[in-house]
């Protein structure tokens, strides 16, 4: 890689200034600002963190400073990368500057990619958009990228197509096409958010590298605390389309001065760690000795058959009793899913047995089976997608009662679904509604008061909160711990989010590959895990506290390094 | 799955569906009230001629036993003879079926030259002034029937403006109908129309679609300019729907040609068929179908095949 360009040599001003930047989109139902006076600078070498809830504008803000907004938002005020004024400018003046002096790096590596365009090929074009540089020299370049953001055996991956790739190394093609030319400038728009623990905790290490190495500065779009503390220098924090406060990331992160800033950072469930040194507190392992509300006994799940079957599940055992939640974590393909899903009865297992409320699920017929469901209660992931469009919201969370307790009069449905939104702290009046009308967060208490509308005694919760803002998310889980409290259903808590599940459930299961890896009591086992992996894990999960952080991110370097040392001596 | 064992599969596959094709068409004929042997003698003959007719012909036996005769002999090339025109029907076919086929194939490379681009031009000029004339047109191309709009170009290119002749070449060769290429022109416009209007929707559709793909962002981001994104990246990604739309729409194609055929007089399969059904021409008419029957089978197997070589997700069993 050259030098010559002079893009990424340090001048004396900040690479990118906003100033007065505001967003207009342009809607059916008139004009709407997405962004209102933002200005805000970063500089050469430095990190701004723009932290903010969905819909705050920090991702709009980012497109605006690539000049790359959709057709029907404006840009009003300035915006200058290296000394050029981008909004108003001309296409071709912007083609210049992008991927030259800044470049992109997105959130959903799965779709950031042509699929049908070779993975070097791609790198190359962006090399050859700005470079004079032969098809065969910016293929070797490309293959340098490759190398250069950890891709094991460059050459042959080069002629890879994205699918044969996985997330993490498809966001790292993502990031050798961003830093092809050497950029001054680093726009990341929640460039982790799509990928594992584990594997963000490798791509935020590669970025801080690339970073360094050529003095870059970075503009880091997240909602996640952890990842700031991890990354940023300065953090600049959004409210509704504004600029609530900035500053140095141990400032605003550890003594925020906004009310806004204080009521977002108490909101994050905060991973407790174990302090170094200190011996392992006795673990309280007590079981409740009563029969669980569902068990699973060493279950086999196979998909498929001959050369192509997958083993999802691997001599898993777990139960759930009556008022307990067990949090079930790891990481994508792990396998918790499936296991919820054989819980659910809606998988039947290769071998092994499945129990629920005493009754062994493989010697049910449908109609019994049928009638053991209605004491289960669903909440899956997607807001979105887990309500039918087409129903008002009291319809939705009728449907149980229609199929379960079909002798119930119109009007006690009416009065059931009345009093179980009181209980997910619903006003009444939203029953006549449609879903689409409702927040994200309102939604999800949609699905658990439809899970609960049959008083269930399982509550299967299936990331419930995934999708869900940090503020929301606590909401929610309140109203579920709370109406376990009250009503005392076993709760099986699928989730990524180990500081979740830590504050969230008493026991948890920990798995990885389809098997479970360890389980216990969650404080003793997420405190003190007895294996490496969950050490992994948890070693892989940002805090928010930038100076807790750096002492955990120099530890798992460490460990890392050992463990590479080791295998290797 | 390796390539060859893909290909062996579909294969197979294919002979699957003709033979299920025959029997259909085989069953769906001999129910026609009246059968072959009044089609033939016509409406004076006696009930002893027909008996007669039917004992010659076979046409007495049990419908499968007819059915496994006549398989056997499509497995010896042997179509069996035309009632009417007295001439082995595998001949008929054969003297034919590359005229058809060239006509199908030039309305088919005319229409997909043209509708591509159009349907680009369309997307990337989205709800502009362009973008709706072309609409319309295409609506109104699609909604005229093929024998109307020929009757149309016609009056208006033969007739009124004596630039082509109204009248395809005749001839029994390939080489007698390429005699005279100005001829073919009306025919393949007629035949290429619809196929226009049709797929420049779909390429429109499809180019709209890729370009708010996010690897269309990506690109942007890294300064590729819009006209080398649509060329580069979005043409190929709009493309496999619009293939694998292609291979369906192989059996329109044959069932435009037998109307354009007939209109301009046009020596080919359609014309066969044409005459075959008026005169109750069973051993032609099966013929021609099981042509047809094995055209699109082909043509989809083969568009299966293009898409997985253009796309390797395809390959991979990922898409």
């Amino acid at each position: 890689m050259t030098a010559t360009q002079g893009t990424a040599a340090p001048s004396a001003g900040p690479i990118l200034e906003l100033d007065d930047l505001g967003v207009i989109f342009t809607t059916e139902t008139g004009e709407v600002p997405a962004v209102r006076g933002v200005s805000l600078h970063v500089s050469p070498g430095e990190t701004l963190a723009l932290v903010g809830e969905s819909g705050s504008g920090k991702s709009t803000i980012a497109l605006a400073a690539m000049g790359l907004l959709a057709g029907n938002a404006r840009a009003t005020g300035c915006a200058t990368i290296a000394g050029t004024q981008v909004v108003g400018a001309h296409e071709a003046d912007l083609v210049a500057l992008r991927g030259r002096t800044v470049s992109m790096v997105f959130q959903e590596p799965a779709t950031a990619l042509d699929p049908l365009t070779r993975i070097g090929k791609q790198i190359a074009e962006v090399i050859r958009n700005h470079r004079e540089v032969s098809a065969k020299d910016a293929a070797t370049e490309a293959v340098e990228l490759l190398r250069r953001v950890g891709i094991p055996e460059p050459e042959m991956r080069a002629t890879a197509y994205p699918f044969q790739l996985s997330g993490g190394q498809r966001q790292r093609v993502v990031i050798a096409m961003a830093i092809a030319n050497e950029p001054a400038l680093l726009i990341a728009d929640e460039p982790t958010t799509a990928l594992d623990v584990t594997v963000q905790a490798e791509i935020l290490d590669l970025l801080r590298r690339l970073a360094v190495e050529t003095g870059t500065g970075v503009l880091l779009v997240t909602h996640n605390m952890g990842v700031v503390a991890d990354f940023a220098d300065r953090v600049a924090v959004m409210y509704h389309g504004e600029i609530v406060e900035t500053g140095a990331v141990e400032d605003v992160l550890l003594r925020p001065s906004h009310d806004y800033t204080k009521r977002l950072l108490a909101a994050v469930p905060r991973l407790s760690v174990a302090e170094a040194g200190r011996p392992a507190a006795p673990a309280a392992t007590t079981r409740p000795d009563t029969e669980p509300v569902v068990e699973l006994r060493d279950i086999s799940v196979v998909f498929g058959r001959g050369k192509g079957a997958v083993r999802a599940l691997d001599g898993v055992s777990l139960a759930v009793h009556a008022g307990e939640t067990l949090g079930l974590v790891g990481e994508s393909g792990s396998g918790k899913s499936t296991a919820s899903r054989v819980a659910l009865g809606l998988i039947p297992p290769t071998s092994g047995t499945v129990s629920l409320f005493g009754t062994d699920l493989a010697g049910t017929r449908s109609r019994a089976r049928r009638a053991l469901r209605a004491g289960i209660g669903v909440v899956l992931q997607d807001p979105v997608a887990s309500l039918d469009a087409r129903m008002t919201v009291g319809e939705c969370i009728a449907e149980p009662l229609r199929v379960h307790r079909r002798k119930l009069s119109a009007k006690d449905r009416q009065s059931k679904v009345a009093a179980v939104l009181d209980r997910v702290r619903l006003p009444r009046e939203l029953a006549r509604r449609a879903p689409r009308e409702l927040s994200g967060g309102q939604r999800q208490r949609v699905s658990l008061a439809r899970a609960l509308v049959l008083e269930p005694r399982l509550l299967v919760a299936d990331e419930p909160t995934s999708a869900l803002d940090v503020s929301v998310q606590e909401a929610v889980l309140d109203v579920i711990s709370e109406l376990q409290d009250e009503l005392g259903f076993a709760c099986l808590f699928v989730s990524h989010d180990l500081a979740v599940v830590q504050h969230f459930a008493q026991r948890v299961v920990v798995m990885r590959a389809g098997r479970v890896e360890e389980q216990g009591a969650t404080g003793a086992t997420l405190l003190h895990p007895e294996t490496d992996y969950t050490r992994r894990l948890l070693a892989a999960v940002p805090v928010p506290d930038p100076v807790i952080q750096r002492g955990r991110r120099a530890e798992r370097l460490a460990t890392l390094a050992a463990g590479r040392t080791g295998a290797q001596g | 799955m390796s390539t060859s064992s893909y290909l062996i599969r579909r294969v197979l596959q294919a002979v699957v569906v003709i033979v299920i094709v025959t029997i259909v068409v085989f069953g769906l004929l001999h129910a026609l009230p009246g059968g072959p042997a009044r089609g033939i003698l016509g409406p004076q003959a006696t009930a002893q001629q027909i008996a007669s007719f039917n004992h010659e012909q076979g046409l007495d036996k049990p419908l499968p036993v007819q059915y496994f005769y006549y398989l056997n002999q499509l497995l010896h090339g042997d179509l069996g003879s035309s009632y009417t025109l007295n001439e082995p029907v595998s001949q008929l076919i054969s003297e034919r079926l590359a005229k058809t086929l060239v006509l199908t194939a030039l309305s088919a490379i005319v229409g997909l030259v043209l509708a591509i681009p159009l349907g680009m031009w369309q997307a990337v000029r989205r709800n502009k002034p362009v973008d709706y004339v072309i609409t319309t047109l295409s609506f109104i191309a699609y909604s005229t029937p093929v024998y109307f709009l020929g009757l149309i170009l016609v009056l208006v290119f033969s007739q009124a403006l004596p630039w082509f002749p109204s009248q395809a070449p005749q001839g029994d060769t390939l080489a007698q109908v390429f005699s005279d290429p100005l001829a073919l022109v009306l025919p393949v416009v007629a035949g290429a129309a619809s196929m226009i209007a049709v797929f420049s929707r779909y390429m429109r559709a499809a180019t709209l679609e890729n370009l708010s793909e996010d690897y269309v962002r990506t690109a942007r981001a890294g300064g590729s300019r819009s006209r080398s994104i649509l060329w580069r990246h979005v043409f190929r990604n709009s493309l496999t729907p619009v293939i694998a739309m292609l291979g369906y729409y192989v059996p329109v194609l044959f069932g435009g040609a037998l109307v354009v055929e007939q209109l301009f007089n046009y020596p080919g399969m359609g014309l066969l068929f044409w005459t075959a059904a008026q005169s109750s021409d069973y051993p032609v008419l099966l013929g021609c179908v099981l042509v047809i029957a094995i055209a699109t089978v082909v043509g989809t197997l083969l568009a299966d095949i293009v898409q997985r070589i253009i796309d390797p997700r395809v390959k991979a069993g990922r898409a």
